[in-house]
């Protein structure tokens, strides 16, 4: 029995090299194969590593393989000096520069830098008491999902165009919202935070638009790979559709207590926690 | 020969009506009231009336209200809430006895009842009180109900000849209002009287009058005014790119817009200076026009006037009235933006071609130029558009009469008239990675402009030869920063439109409703500081412009000075905000209005009375009494017993809305 699960895990890791996900270590792959209760296929496998890959956090100890960290984190000469875990702080010494390999990351923030932060503001404090506009029109929203006290769709309601479990987009009114973000989201230009698997933070601009990457679409702890080639201006990642691939998964955590903050971080960025 | 006993609205129309049936000769008998005149003539409805001889009257206005028993007279006793369900009574009311008397009596000598009130829903309401009058005299008169939209003469021959049947469903969905606004009006007044009378002071002896219309149309002016007092302002970057070619300063504008971040405006504008030349990524020259304005609505005549007529909302419905009244223009109460096809519109404009002003372009328009109107998507299928029925000399109307019908005039002649042409200029250039685009329009036609000063269409600078694939030097590229601005308060055409799009009020009422949050100091007026450049983004033209719309449309709260290096556009806007000339109102809750709005928004129902959701439900359901889809016992029960819920839960939180007056009445806590 150890003995089957210790080939699974291999031909298993084998199998993932070939996919463009980050590599898992042997050892996590192995808790996971052992895990399984009886003998899935492999395919089965490939699968539920996958998934639970993209719902982790990439710095987690022994997640990864070594030999694909080494290969797949931002190399020393793009981060500033020293490098500092804790802060995203920019080495703008270097005016361009490319990423010489694929690298994998997480997203820790996504901004639209074409919103006002107190516009936003204005549509989550009319969303908190049940209002959404939609032109000169006050829409009221359904109010379970507010009144419930669960508070986990709270901020998601807005901007979500995916099927999460928020029950404002089954009305009419909502839906067209969306669809009006939608348009909006077009021109957008989003800022992220990015963080590959030793730690590292760097900010990411899109260049060019990518429709994944969207406040309400992108996930909080969802991953990218950034291909080789990416062009890194003053120590920012310019993001465009042909280098960066958006591959998916959210840390549930991160998610819903970003989503709970934004208010908050929102109106302190802009100075306003008056009121 | 049949009796037919004719009864109008009001006064005016009795007369004339009666003018122009009996072709002028008539009999004039005084009646109990000294403005209620009868006129008797002869006249040939055609069948199934045949010749007959005719008693033309009039009511003024609603003969009968609705009142409770004398127990619930006094304030404190019954307690308000038992207001939702007492018994409530017709009466006529004492200044109409005389009136109800004359219907009664002629209706005994009569063999019909011909209803000639408004063609509106009220109308059909006060036709049916006028049945009942009649009724009293002779049980079983036949009745019938004239269908007219202007008093012109040919157009009254015609609704006499073609009488309808009096609409059950919308007199239901009056009376059913009636009742709403009495029981709902006068428990949530009394309730609010007693309990904050209670907080002493200023506040001892107000009269705190409640209306389902009222506070909603508040809650927008108070909301608008916190945006405007709470906004924070944020810097915002751009690049800004303006290239001098054939002596022509041409200015790109960013695709990007604007962007909240310095550091990555800085990181792009580098790479454009990097890139140093720019390249020509298409050139697109079409045709392209400015549309002539819709058909006049009610809503859009008062937002027009407060704009650029100086006068309110209530000023311009009771010129309108008059006008209307005197048989100068169509019924000014319609929702309809479309004109009937068999209307002879080329007839109506002929008629103005003798006027010094704009005759000549009526002229033109007989001569050939005419266009049919533009089809709106509404039709309240009782009314057309307004417009201008007869010629009025500038003489025989006072300033304000003139400074209205000449709108409705321009604004008629501009519809049959032709849109505006131009040619429109689009160039994108790629510099760096980032895309920039210039606009220029040369006006070739204004056609319906010459006619309608009300719109601008402001042709930028022709821009100078770009060819595709063209690269060139910008010869300035800038990084500009700006600040976003807060909102303006509500003008009062801002508020008619918020209450228009979210059903508070008919179009005939909103008006009032608007003059009375002031009466009660609710909420004032003040001039709008500052220069013209302050119309609020996307707040101009809703249907209007279908190429030349600008990105910023729509945007809520966008800063204005977003679009640096705009140009020529963003000075059309400003200068068309500012067209209104000087006199600009808007308007500011007082503390009172503040503290009522507030407190009943913090004590958290799900509907609060200063939201518009309540009562836009029961305009809803007033529609579908009027569809045939509810009836009036239905919706009182429901709408009651919403009200009733909304009025428990007030009475259990009252600390909060003490608390809220207070704070804003009293200036204790934080002032606002």
């Amino acid at each position: 029995m150890e003995n089957a699960a210790q080939i699974t895990a291999s031909q298993l890791q084998q199998a993932l090299r070939t996919q463009s996900i980050p590599v898992p270590s042997h050892s996590w792959l192995q808790t996971l194969v052992s895990s399984s209760r009886q003998q899935l296929p492999l395919a089965s496998l490939i699968a539920t590593a996958r998934t639970r890959l993209l719902a982790s956090d990439l710095t987690t100890r022994n997640l990864l393989d070594s030999t694909y960290i080494a290969e797949h984190t931002f190399p020393s000469s793009i981060l500033p000096t020293p490098p500092n875990t804790n802060n995203t702080t920019i080495n703008t010494e270097v005016k361009e520069t490319c990423l010489g390999r694929d690298i994998a990351v997480q997203v820790l923030d996504i901004e639209n830098l074409n919103r006002s932060r107190w516009e936003q503001v204005e549509e989550l404090e009319a969303i908190e008491r049940g209002e959404q506009t939609r032109g000169r029109q006050v829409i009221r929203l359904p109010t379970t999902t507010t009144l419930t006290g669960d508070g986990d769709d709270l901020g998601v309601v807005d901007e979500s165009t995916q099927s999460t479990t928020t029950t404002a987009m089954t009305s009419g009114g909502a839906a067209t919202a969306a669809r009006e973000q939608e348009k909006q989201n077009k021109n957008a230009t989003h800022k992220l935070v990015l963080q590959d698997a030793k730690g590292a933070k760097m900010f990411a601009l899109e260049l060019r638009r990518i429709d994944r990457i969207a406040v309400g679409k992108l996930n909080i702890g969802e991953k990218m790979l950034l291909r080789a080639g990416t062009v890194v201006a003053r120590g920012v990642l310019l993001l465009e559709p042909a280098t960066c691939q958006v591959l998916g998964g959210k840390v549930e955590l991160w998610h819903k207590a970003w989503v709970e903050g934004r208010l908050a971080r929102l109106k302190e960025e802009v100075g306003a926690d008056r009121r | 020969m049949t009796r037919v006993l004719c009864v109008a609205e009001k006064p005016s129309i009795a007369k004339a009506v009666a003018g122009h049936l009996s072709g002028g000769s008539y009999q004039v008998r005084n009646t109990g009231d000294t403005y209620v005149k009868n006129y008797v003539f002869d006249f040939n409805f055609g069948p199934p009336w045949g010749p007959s001889s005719v008693t033309m009257t009039s009511v003024r206005g609603h003969l009968t209200a609705l009142e409770f028993p004398a127990v619930y007279k006094r304030w404190e006793h019954p307690p308000p809430e038992r207001l939702f369900d007492a018994p409530v009574q017709t009466v006529v009311t004492d200044d109409c006895k005389n009136i109800a008397k004359n219907i009664e009596e002629q209706a005994r000598y009569s063999d019909a009842l011909f209803i000639w009130t408004d063609c509106d829903r009220e109308g059909e309401h006060i036709g049916g009180e006028v049945r009942d009058a009649a009724r009293k005299g002779k049980r079983g008169i036949q009745i019938k109900r004239a269908r007219f939209s202007n008093i012109e003469r040919a157009h009254i021959i015609y609704a006499a000849q073609h009488p309808i049947s009096l609409d059950e469903r919308q007199v239901e969905a009056v009376s059913a209002r009636i009742e709403l606004d009495l029981r709902i009006g006068l428990a949530f007044t009394r309730f609010l009287t007693l309990s904050l009378r209670a907080l002493g002071g200023v506040m001892s002896d107000l009269l705190l009058s409640y209306g389902s219309c009222q506070f909603p149309t508040l809650g927008f002016v108070v909301d608008r005014y916190f945006r405007v007092r709470n906004f924070v302002p944020e810097t915002f970057w751009a690049i800004k790119v303006m290239h001098e070619r054939d002596d022509i300063k041409v200015n790109f504008n960013w695709s990007r817009h604007r962007l909240f971040d310095r550091m990555s405006v800085i990181i792009l504008y580098e790479r454009c200076l990097s890139a140093r030349t720019a390249k020509v990524t298409n050139v697109q020259e079409k045709p392209t026009k400015k549309w002539k304005p819709l058909p006049l609505t009610t809503v859009e005549l008062q937002k027009m006037a407060t704009r650029f007529l100086g006068l309110t909302g209530k000023d311009t419905m009771d010129v309108a009235e008059n006008l209307y009244n005197k048989g100068f223009i169509s019924y000014p109460r319609t929702e309809t933006d479309r004109f009937d096809k068999a209307m002879n519109l080329r007839e109506l404009v002929a008629k103005q071609s003798q006027d010094s002003l704009w005759g000549q372009f009526a002229q033109n328009l007989v001569n050939g130029a005419f266009q049919q109107p533009r089809q709106g998507r509404h039709d309240d299928k009782a009314h057309p558009p307004i417009h201008p029925v007869t010629y009025a000399a500038h003489t025989v109307l006072d300033d304000r009469e003139k400074k209205v019908y000449e709108f409705v005039v321009r604004r008629f002649l501009a519809c049959c008239s032709d849109d505006a042409k131009g040619v429109a200029t689009d160039v994108e250039i790629t510099y760096g990675e980032e895309v920039f685009t210039a606009h220029g329009i040369i006006v070739l036609e204004r056609n319906y402009l010459d006619v309608y000063p009300y719109e601008k269409w402001t042709g930028t600078a022709e821009l100078p030869k770009f060819t595709v694939g063209e690269g060139f030097e910008p010869t300035e590229a800038l990084i500009t920063e700006g600040k976003t601005t807060p909102p303006a308060y509500l003008t009062e055409a801002d508020l008619i439109a918020l209450m228009d799009a979210n059903g508070i009020g008919t179009d005939a009422t909103m008006a009032e409703h608007i003059d009375k949050i002031q009466k009660r100091e609710y909420a004032r007026t003040i001039s709008r500081a500052g220069g013209g450049g302050r119309a609020s983004g996307g707040g101009d033209d809703d249907d209007n412009e279908n190429d030349d719309a600008p990105a910023a449309r729509g945007g809520r709260g966008r800063g204005r000075g977003g679009r640096a290096g705009q140009g020529g556009r963003g000075g059309a806007r400003g200068g068309r905000g500012g067209g209104g000339g000087g006199g600009v109102k808007e308007f500011v809750p007082t503390s009172l209005g503040v503290a009522l709005i507030e407190g009943f928004d913090r004590m958290h129902f799900e509907t609060s009375l200063g939201k518009p959701f309540l009562r836009k439900e029961m305009e809803l359901e007033m529609k579908a009494i009027c569809e045939g889809r509810t009836s009036k016992q239905v919706v009182l029960h429901e709408s009651v017993s919403k009200y009733r819920h909304v009025y428990d839960q007030s009475r259990e939180e009252l600390n909060v809305l003490k608390q809220a007056c207070r704070q804003y009445v009293f200036g204790n806590a934080q002032a606002a």
